[in-house]
């Protein structure tokens, strides 16, 4: 994480025009992108294996899985198949599951709301907790708040979360009865599978905090801030929180890309339908059109979110939109 | 620079809070009554055509929507009648099937003859795709005659009838309308439920048909829930949130015996869990001595009562007791390591390796204990572990390149021999990595053979070579292993199906 720090503070000092030209050329690197992900993603998963094996019933003969495969169109050279998929992905066709028989694009809308809602809730739950911690523990630095904070924090980012997820699920679900453990039956379904994924990314925003919080303790103008009697709610909310948003933003927006792009662990144990275990099913059954489809979803999140934090970078701090003025703060 | 850093946050936060509310998601589950029941089964149905798909958690929920043209006895697991009320045989490639009549649709319109063939012929149509056309290839064409529904197969079919329990039929005026595409999202049967609601991946609920020909079921609403994680599927039996969950592992299933309000509900199934041989290019398992050595290396009692806990029953060859064929005076193979050790120092093989192959979906615990009770005798095991596509490309591949044993369990949704033996063993078929002109010629006449009787004898035979030959061994007869809160009244089939007007809430 000090490594995304250092890295956001780089680009900080780099210079970022924003101009149109600037973005243009950022949608078009992530066309490339999206391209070269595609392809790799599209030869990959044929090497991989045979979806028509897996379809079939367990007695089938080898000529009833050509006949899957024929009817599939897996039969086609590989190159022949890649043409089609990239003419038809051109004009928003991405092709038909071949499990559920529907196009796969629509299996993808269908899952987002959920993926997004429980995204949105964990990202909120960890901003909040990760900064609230991450501040106290830079303020705090060496008094016992930080060694009480810091081991939860870890603790939170080192338990994995299928173990976290069904510890959450023993205590409220099934030991207290407070909330729902599986499926989504209301606001209240989104508690527990929030907090398991906060509880990851929580530990990351709030290290990336400390550090950029300690960074700004140093400074000539919080000792004169100090100097001048400023109370610490005063200096955290006026002085230190302004410049020490841009790598806290990096690392969230990185948490909301990944997020976005479903949380599989999390949502296999507490039956989200959202996009992770989609990937899952759809990768365990070699549905080539999903698969596809879904990583070409989730790499344009994380170019676009990439994309909006660095424009949203000028509007936190002129420097980087003024351009080459900017040095370190 | 204040303000502008307010409005930035004010931005985040508004952005933040409108994606929460924008997306709104709809509360799946509806009120619980009392004859309401939800289920947990491990995956979401793929589809609920029922020309199309037929794997079990699939099967378990349109199997309610729409009626079959056999069923099997719950108790006797013998073939009876359903939509079709009788049958014969006017020739050997011919089956005539009498129709109930007075059944409907849901939308009124009553079921034929007509019904019947087309849900066959969609089946047989390439265009169409159906994933089952396997079980069905051996029908030449099915047509509607004055009533009745005509089927004719391209030879003599004995299990044909097996696999017509597993076909449900469909409103054809319906399906043509509206298109295979709409009719997977918005099916009309004639079976005991209706479709109410879908909710993508998540859950499905059907409701009592009123129109139904049957007795009207005790339980007016299901849900089916996809809980993919078995630790979950627990956690909702446990925290009540639902009354039965399928597919538990003998682990999951103690916890929740030692829960005083829940119950196990099991039954033999006709999956056989076995390890087959490579005798074609398995090195040392080419030679039969190897192959017995190994049978007899494996504790097979340990492996039921410590790995399976009880959900197992011992068999004594390919077929469980509930398949067509099955012979209970096979001898079996029994537990002697030192017979093992034995034929092993006979063979000359006694350290050599033998290469695994399996895949995640076979459990570890079993394949760990094998490569243990080998080791105990002198032979090492090497497992090669990998996922299940990647598993079945190299095992069904004609070069027989991918080891010397390996584990899997085999169920042909068809309660007969034919579906075990003859695509596991007889030459040339993907997963046969063995062959023997004897042996092919037996199964092939058998699954040609109408009479009873003659088939019968013919199993025998095949089982006595296969027992002297040991191409494979049968480890034990599968449990299907359901989770219930103890108001839930129903005994499950063999069949692996949850036909949910055999339930009863109290």
């Amino acid at each position: 994480m000090t490594a995304l720090a250092v890295s956001a503070r780089r680009r900080r000092t780099r210079s970022l025009p924003a101009t149109p030209r600037y973005v243009a050329g950022r949608l078009a690197q992530a066309v490339l992108a999206l391209f070269g992900v595609t392809t790799i993603v599209f030869f990959a998963l044929r090497l991989s294996g045979d979806p028509a094996r897996l379809l079939v019933p367990e007695g089938a003969t080898a000529a009833d899985i050509q006949r899957v495969r024929d009817q599939l169109g897996l039969s086609d050279s590989l190159w022949h198949q890649y043409v089609s998929f990239l003419g038809n992905a051109v004009h928003g066709d991405l092709g038909y599951s071949y499990v559920q028989n529907r196009p796969a694009t629509a299996l993808i809308a269908e899952r987002l709301p959920y993926t997004a809602n429980l995204a949105v809730a964990a990202l909120i739950l960890s901003v909040v907790f990760g900064v609230t911690i991450g501040v106290i523990t830079a303020l705090k630095r060496g008094k016992w708040q930080e060694r009480v904070l810091m081991p939860i924090v870890l603790i939170g980012q080192a338990m994995p979360a299928f173990w976290t997820g069904l510890l959450l699920v023993l205590v409220f679900s099934v030991a207290l009865r407070w909330l729902p453990s599986t499926g989504y039956d209301g606001p209240a379904s989104l508690v527990l599978p929030a907090i398991t994924l906060a509880s990851l990314s929580a530990a990351a925003i709030a290290r990336v905090t400390r550090g950029a919080v300690l960074e700004q303790l140093s400074q000539d103008y919080v000792r004169t801030a100090k100097a001048k009697g400023a109370s610490t709610t005063r200096l955290v909310l006026r002085h230190l929180a302004r410049n020490s948003t841009i790598p806290v933003l990096t690392v969230a927006a990185l948490e909301l890309a990944n997020l976005l792009g479903g949380a599989v662990v999390t949502e296999v144990i507490f039956a989200w339908p959202g996009i992770g275990q989609l990937t899952i099913q759809s990768v365990s059954a070699r549905d080539f059109p999903v698969v596809q489809a879904i990583v070409l979803f989730a790499s344009a999140v994380y170019i676009v979110v990439n994309l909006l934090t660095d424009l949203l970078y000028g509007v936190i701090d002129r420097r980087v939109t003024a351009g080459g003025r900017g040095g370190a703060a | 620079m204040n303000r502008r850093r307010f409005r930035a946050a004010l931005l985040l936060a508004a952005a933040l809070a409108l994606g929460a509310a924008s997306c709104g998601i709809e509360p799946a589950s509806a009120g619980r009554g009392s004859d309401t029941i939800t289920i947990d089964t491990a995956n979401y149905p793929s589809t609920l055509d029922p020309g199309k798909q037929y794997d079990t958690d699939t099967y378990s929920v349109y199997r309610n929507i729409f009626d079959q043209l056999l069923r099997r006895d719950p108790k006797t697991n013998a073939i009876k009648g359903w939509l079709a009320t009788s049958w014969h045989q006017t020739d050997p490639l011919t089956w005539r099937f009498t129709m109930r009549k007075g059944v409907t649709f849901s939308d009124g319109s009553p079921l034929t003859a007509e019904d019947a063939s087309y849900s066959i012929s969609r089946i047989l149509d390439k265009k169409f795709g159906s994933q089952q056309y396997a079980n069905f290839s051996v029908i030449d064409k099915a047509t509607a005659d004055g009533g009745d529904l005509v089927v004719h197969t391209s030879v003599p079919s004995p299990t044909l009838l097996s696999y017509l329990t597993t076909l449900s039929v469909v409103p054809k005026a319906y399906v043509e309308r509206v298109g295979n595409k709409q009719f997977a999202v918005k099916p009309i049967g004639s079976g005991p439920y209706v479709l109410q609601s879908a909710t993508a991946g998540s859950e499905v609920v059907l409701t009592a048909n009123p129109k139904w020909w049957g007795p009207a079921p005790q339980i007016r609403t299901a849900v089916f829930r996809a809980v993919p994680n078995v630790a979950s599927r627990v956690a909702d039996l446990q925290s009540r949130k639902v009354d039965l969950a399928t597919t538990l592992t003998p682990d999951a299933a103690d916890q929740i015996r030692r829960d005083p309000t829940l119950q196990i509900l099991s039954t033999p199934t006709e999956r056989v869990a076995y390890l087959a041989y490579n005798t074609i290019k398995g090195g040392p398992t080419n030679d039969p001595r190897v192959r017995k050595a190994i049978a007899e290396a494996i504790d097979y009692n340990a492996i039921i009562q410590n790995l399976e806990r009880g959900y197992a029953k011992p068999i004594n060859s390919m077929a469980t007791p509930l398949a067509f064929g099955y012979d209970k005076s096979l001898p079996g193979d029994r537990h002697d390591p030192a017979d093992a050790k034995r034929l092993l120092q006979q063979a000359n093989a006694v350290g050599a390796t033998l290469v695994m192959a399996t895949s995640p979906s076979f459990d570890p615990q079993v394949v760990q204990a094998i490569q243990g009770d080998l080791a105990a005798v002198g032979l090492r095991v090497e497992i090669q572990n990998s996922d299940q596509a990647t598993y079945l490309k190299k095992v069904q591949d004609p070069s027989h390149d991918w080891g010397s044993i390996r584990f899997g369990r085999w169920s042909c949704s068809c309660q007969d021999s034919d579906g075990v033996i003859y695509p596991l063993f007889h030459t040339g078929e993907i997963w046969s990595s063995y062959s023997n002109p004897d042996f092919d010629k037996i199964v092939e006449q058998a699954r040609e053979t109408i009479d009873p009787a003659k088939r019968i004898s013919l199993y025998r035979q095949a089982f006595e070579l296969l027992g002297k030959d040991r191409p494979g061994i049968g480890l034990f007869q599968a449990y299907a292993v359901y989770g219930a809160n103890s108001r839930l009244i129903w005994t499950p089939d063999a069949s692996e199906s949850l036909f949910l007007d055999q339930m009863k809430v109290s």
